[in-house]
């Protein structure tokens, strides 16, 4: 009989024991705390995101420039921290909100079953098969005055993360919806659930004490793979006008838009590659230490 | 079983008729049509001759109407012409239908073959090297942006070495297998890199889980050899997991892949659907869209069968409460 | 797997490979008789009057020919006929139609030897049943005014023919957009107009050589993909060199350059092929191995000001905004000087380009006077305030996901916030901008895109008041400024029926100076296409305009 073990005093040092973890974890805030303090090295360097000099294009890292410039003249090491910013929190905050709404519907689906779980599967079979090109062109033509926000708000730059965090979110949660409601349907006919079910307890118990933590395992491999996609995503919401807005840069416009300049100017798409690179390891490594962590089976 | 069946498929159709008009009232709600395209390039085109050319391909109407009269030709058969190719619908998809499943039927193939004993491999003793390495590979193929692998790929292998031709498609019939072969090997391994990343991870994890099981602990305590344990214990109850990535997988054989596609210049559904969307192309469209519909829903209803073909426990009727 | 076998596994394997390399002969340029072009787009269509496209037009132009066209010097050469119709040679006579109004009869004739590939004649009755096609309502054509003008043809024998148009308008003996199609094979699918787009024997039997009159005829094709060219064999006119010419379509343009590197592909079009830093950077790592003509074109690059904004509607800001481009460095530094800064929409090789029009440098420190003459003299955090407090503040727009203009507006950006000026970035997919942004007039500052256009085009429909989109005539109209000047008018109506050269000349730079004077656009650059042909193609003569290259594909040799 496998009940959950006390999981809050033991977290702590099992996930410190995955070292790898740990070393994601750091990397991670590293990186975070890098790209928010992105204004103190424009301070620093004296140079802005956005200034544009037009003859020193494609220049060297220097003292001035650590990581040299960008096809408009401007400082590449500042963009690629601002573009953490957009890539991190976006990346981020998608996978665990596209997590959540996955984990939620396909819970509800695979502990009920029956009708829900056909009304719940088949809305979800609905949002995989929808075409996403017509409803972003539709999105990025609505103006959203009409629906009464206020047009200050409407313009403002961090209301497009958001706006670019709640359109993937909408259209990711469909993967963990599955394999949440795959695992629920198994971990339903354990016999420790079944016997909690004959004790009486209330299906919130029974989710809340034997089901999800079960699922932790699955959900965390779902939000952690996908936080590369979502990253990369965000470039192609820019190609059609729904990403961020030029100037601001993200580790994935950084990388589209350096296609074009892939002969003369390699170390422009590797930068953002690679930072994108380590994000993706960070994040599923750190995922993996969690989920030992987590883990309510081990003997360890 | 036959209840479920019969359940299964009256719900894909009302899903099927649900999604018909959800995509075309999006292709519909889209601002602008290819006639306004027209007109800004070429100032000349009067407002008149705007109305007469919208009047005759039938965007003057309602949408509802357009709607309707769509639903009610398909019922009978009549999925109408494609604007943009001027053929009956499925003469114009055709060509670009096979060519992808063809594509990504391979793709498909190779990617479970590959991935799954890659998984298995790396979660026989997590952190080992041979984990780091497998993880690294898996990594690798899901932060590379589509666009790059294939760039990179035929800069190594058309321009740099010379082997394989840059891109298309061959011309004619009666190719032999080996010229044809030659064009799809390329897309071929960017999309499965692509893939392989995912499925090996979800393999991995789900038989890390497996293995950690009271039931295998008492199959090792019992001397059985590790493959045994592996293949035999474990995997059954493992694969849950990934059946339904492979599932959600196989939805994507016939919607093509949209960049792979136009790097190689390969015209396949992916930019025949994308095309067909830009081009307000209804008929084209929404035929092209209802086949993916059509797989989606085929491939996860396959999915809920392997799940009780591979853990006998799991059935589908309500919560008994 | 044991030892051994793996052995024989491995082996296998390499013998797959080596017959691979074996049979793959495709990374070698084909040898002597054969052209293989590179272009981004498949066509929507072969039909020569239905949806108006480059891809189709290019390939085309290597199948048929057109009555008239304009050549790499922008001038009109006859195709299909003998003499181009003038008043001065009396094949143009002005006469007045029955309801009074001024217009003109042309005759042309058709080159006895001209003939389809069938063999069939080229004749008046192909003109006939063109001008019938063009003229019906039903058949999907786009371009109807002229169709509409054209309300008459006299046949005068089967080669001969005299149009009568209902306006007069110095363009009239222009009939590069008068598409003929083959009366004998056309005809049958014409009966019911309706279908005539699904029925159209270039679509559903393209590989009639009666459907073309060219040096090349459609031999064989791949939706989406390739089209191969074979010589005609009823070529009436100067025998082509190459005897196959394959069309193959790469829409990625980086994969575009790696096709041409790798032998997939001999040349790029320059009407549809790499985008012209793109083609620079190729110059630079392969202009020896390749030869690399850039044709200035007539795609004009501009902004488009909303005069209705309060703060645009003031002459001096708009003056200002110029003085703070530097237009040259960006042509300097982008585009390695290929793009120089135009004055207004006529193109300097056009012959009514006015030299004398006031131009407008960079000067920053003029912009800035003007900017407080304006009334705009508090600064805080850089950006400039009115007295009521207002920020000078304009929002810059256009089709996402295009790098040069992408670029463009954030050098933009940058330079005009040194003088003070913020401004936001807001791009949108081409489906929503073209689609309402601009043809309903709803950006609010600026709109950055291009008109293409073909020599001497009257800008009417973009400067006259009378074509302001509004709801009450049903946006149509392409003034998407919103300009209204009485005298702009004026001399519009006066230049489109202005036939004397000298005069009309006049009138164009009245008008080049009233542009320059009013700004109501602010004129970026004309787009140059970049050809890239290698070192063995001589004799390709790039039009830099709305006629292709390949009209002249049977001038193309080693």
């Amino acid at each position: 009989m496998t009940a959950p073990l006390s999981v809050h005093g033991n977290l702590k040092s099992r996930f410190f024991r995955h070292s790898l973890a740990s070393i994601s974890l750091f990397i991670l805030a590293v990186l975070i705390v890098l790209s928010l303090s992105a204004p103190l090295f424009e301070w620093i360097l004296s140079v802005d995101m956005q200034s544009t000099n037009l003859f020193q294009r494609f220049q060297p890292p220097s003292f001035a420039h650590p990581l040299g410039t960008d096809e408009l003249g401007r400082d590449t090491f500042v963009r690629l921290l601002l573009g953490g910013r957009v890539s991190l929190i976006v990346g981020l905050s998608a996978a665990i909100t596209a997590a959540v709404i996955g984990t939620f519907v396909g819970l509800i689906a695979g502990y009920f079953g029956g009708w829900v779980d056909d009304l719940l599967m088949r809305l979800t079979d609905s949002v995989i098969a929808l075409p996403f090109l017509p409803l972003l062109i539709v999105l990025a033509a609505m103006d959203l005055t009409k629906l009464g926000l206020p047009q200050a708000l409407v313009e403002n730059d961090n209301i497009s993360l958001l706006r670019i965090v709640v359109i993937i979110s909408l259209v990711g949660w469909t993967t963990a919806a599955r394999l949440v409601r795959g695992r629920t349907l198994a971990l339903r006919s354990e016999l420790f659930v079944k016997a909690a079910v004959a004790l009486g307890a209330s299906p919130v118990t029974i989710i809340g004490r034997h089901i999800l933590p079960n699922l932790s395992s699955t959900i965390i491999v779902a939000t952690t793979l996908s936080t590369g996609n979502i990253i990369l995503l965000e470039s192609v919401l820019s190609f059609l006008g729904l990403g961020i807005q030029p100037p601001w840069p993200s580790w994935g416009n950084l990388l589209t838009n350096a296609q074009e300049t892939i002969w003369q100017s390699p170390e422009l798409a590797f930068y953002p590659g690679i930072l994108i690179f380590v994000t993706v390891i960070a994040f599923n490594f750190l995922g993996d230490g969690l989920q030992d962590a987590l883990d309510v089976k081990s003997v360890r | 079983m036959i209840k479920f069946l019969f359940s299964r498929s009256i719900q894909g159709m009302v899903l099927l008729l649900i999604m018909s008009f959800v995509i075309y009232a999006l292709i519909g709600l889209m601002p602008g049509d290819p006639i306004d395209l027209m007109i800004s390039a070429n100032p000349r085109i009067s407002s008149e001759d705007a109305a007469r050319l919208r009047a005759l391909q039938g965007l003057d109407q309602p949408l509802m109407t357009r709607y309707l009269n769509w639903l009610t030709n398909a019922f009978s058969g009549d999925f109408g012409y494609s604007r943009l190719m001027a053929k009956p619908v499925f003469e114009a998809l055709q060509p670009a239908l096979m060519r992808t499943f063809q594509l990504m039927g391979v793709v498909f193939v190779l990617s479970l073959v590959i991935a799954l004993p890659l998984g298995v491999l790396a979660s026989r003793r997590p952190g080992s090297k041979t984990d780091y390495t497998i993880n690294l590979l898996a990594f690798a193929g899901i932060s590379i942006p589509p666009f790059w692998l294939a760039i990179l790929l035929i800069i190594l292998f058309s321009v740099t070495l010379g082997w394989l031709p840059a891109g298309g498609v061959p011309i004619g019939d009666g190719q032999g297998f080996l010229k044809t072969a030659q064009y799809f090997i390329m897309p071929v391994m960017a999309l499965t890199l692509a893939n392989i990343g995912g499925h090996t991870r979800y393999m991995r994890a789900s038989m890390i889980e497996t293995l950690k099981n009271d039931y295998i602990r008492t199959a090792k305590a019992k001397g059985v050899p590790e493959k045994k344990i592996l293949l035999h214990h474990a995997l059954r109850n493992a694969l849950i997991p990934v059946v339904t990535i492979i599932a959600l997988d196989f939805g994507n054989i016939f919607s093509g892949a949209l960049i792979t596609e136009t790097v190689f210049s390969i015209p396949g559904m992916g930019k025949l659907i994308y095309d067909a969307i830009i081009g307000n192309d209804f008929n084209l469209a929404l035929v092209a869209l209802l086949f993916a519909t059509v797989l989606t829903i085929a491939a996860n209803f396959i999915a809920d069968i392997c799940y009780v073909a591979l853990d006998s426990r799991i059935s589908y009727g309500g919560q008994k409460q | 797997m044991t030892g051994a076998s793996l052995k024989r596994f491995i082996h296998k394997i390499n013998i797959f490979i080596f017959v691979l390399l074996l049979n793959g002969n495709v990374s070698a340029a084909k040898p002597g008789d054969s052209l293989t072009i590179g272009i981004t787009q498949y066509p929507s269509t072969f039909n020569p009057v239905i949806d108006a496209m480059m891809a189709k037009t290019y390939i085309l132009a290597m199948t048929r020919r057109p009555l008239t066209a304009y050549d790499q010097d922008w001038k009109l050469v006859c195709m299909l006929c003998v003499t181009l119709p003038t008043i001065e040679n009396g094949l143009a006579k002005p006469e007045r139609t029955k309801n009074g109004k001024r217009g003109i009869a042309v005759t042309f004739q058709i080159k006895p030897e001209a003939r389809w590939g069938d063999g069939v004649p080229v004749t008046s009755k192909d003109v006939v049943f063109s001008w019938k096609v063009g003229r019906n309502k039903k058949s999907g054509v786009g371009n109807a005014e002229f169709y509409r003008s054209l309300y008459k043809i006299n046949v005068i024998d089967d080669k001969t023919f005299t149009l009568h148009f209902d306006k007069l308008t110095f363009t009239y003996n222009s009939l590069g957009g008068f598409e003929l199609l083959p009366e004998h094979i056309e005809a049958v699918n014409f009966s019911d107009p309706l279908k005539y787009r699904y029925k159209t024997a270039y679509d559903t039997d393209t590989f009639n050589e009666g459907l073309y009159n060219g040096p090349y005829v459609i031999a064989n094709r791949q939706t989406g993909s390739t089209v191969v060219l074979e010589k005609n064999p009823n070529w009436w006119g100067r025998k082509p060199y190459f005897k196959t010419i394959t069309v193959r379509v790469i829409g990625n343009t980086s994969a575009m350059e790696a096709n041409l590197l790798s032998g997939g592909i001999d040349m790029i079009a320059g009407e549809l092929g790499l985008p012209l830093d793109q083609a620079l950077s190729f110059e630079k790592r392969h202009g020896r191995k390749f030869n690399v003509i850039f044709k200035p074109g007539l795609i004009y690059e501009h902004i488009d000001l909303n005069l209705d904004n309060p703060f645009l509607k003031d002459i001096r800001v708009r003056r200002a905004l110029i003085y703070a481009m530097n237009r040259d460095a960006i042509n300097s530094q982008l585009f390695d000087g290929r793009q120089p800064k135009a004055n207004s929409s006529v193109n300097p090789l056009d012959r009514v380009y006015a030299d004398d029009v006031p131009v407008y440098d960079y000067n920053p420190a003029k912009a800035i006077k003007l900017l407080k003459q304006a009334g705009w003299k508090k600064t805080r955090k850089g950006i400039r305030y009115n007295d009521k407090g207002e920020k000078l503040s304009f929002t810059i727009m256009t089709t996402s996901g295009n790098r040069s203009r992408e670029l463009i507006e954030q050098v933009l950006q940058s330079q005009w916030r040194a003088v003070g000026i913020d401004i936001r970035i807001k791009n949108e997919p081409a489906r929503v901008f073209f689609g309402q942004t601009v043809t309903k007039r709803l950006f609010t500052g600026m709109a950055m895109y291009a008109w293409i256009s073909s020599p001497e085009s009257v800008p009417r429909t973009t400067l006259h008041s009378a074509h302001i989109p509004d709801k009450f005539n049903n946006y149509s109209g392409q003034n998407y400024t919103g300009y209204k000047n009485p005298e702009m008018n004026r001399v519009l109506e006066k230049i489109e029926v202005e036939l004397d050269f000298r005069k009309r000349k006049n009138l164009w730079r009245k008008l080049q100076f009233m542009y320059a004077r009013d700004l109501p656009v602010i004129p970026l650059y004309f787009r140059a296409n970049a050809y890239i042909l290698p070192g063995w193609l001589k004799n390709v003569k790039p039009t830099g305009q709305q006629d292709p290259t390949t009209l002249w594909v049977e001038d193309w040799k080693r």
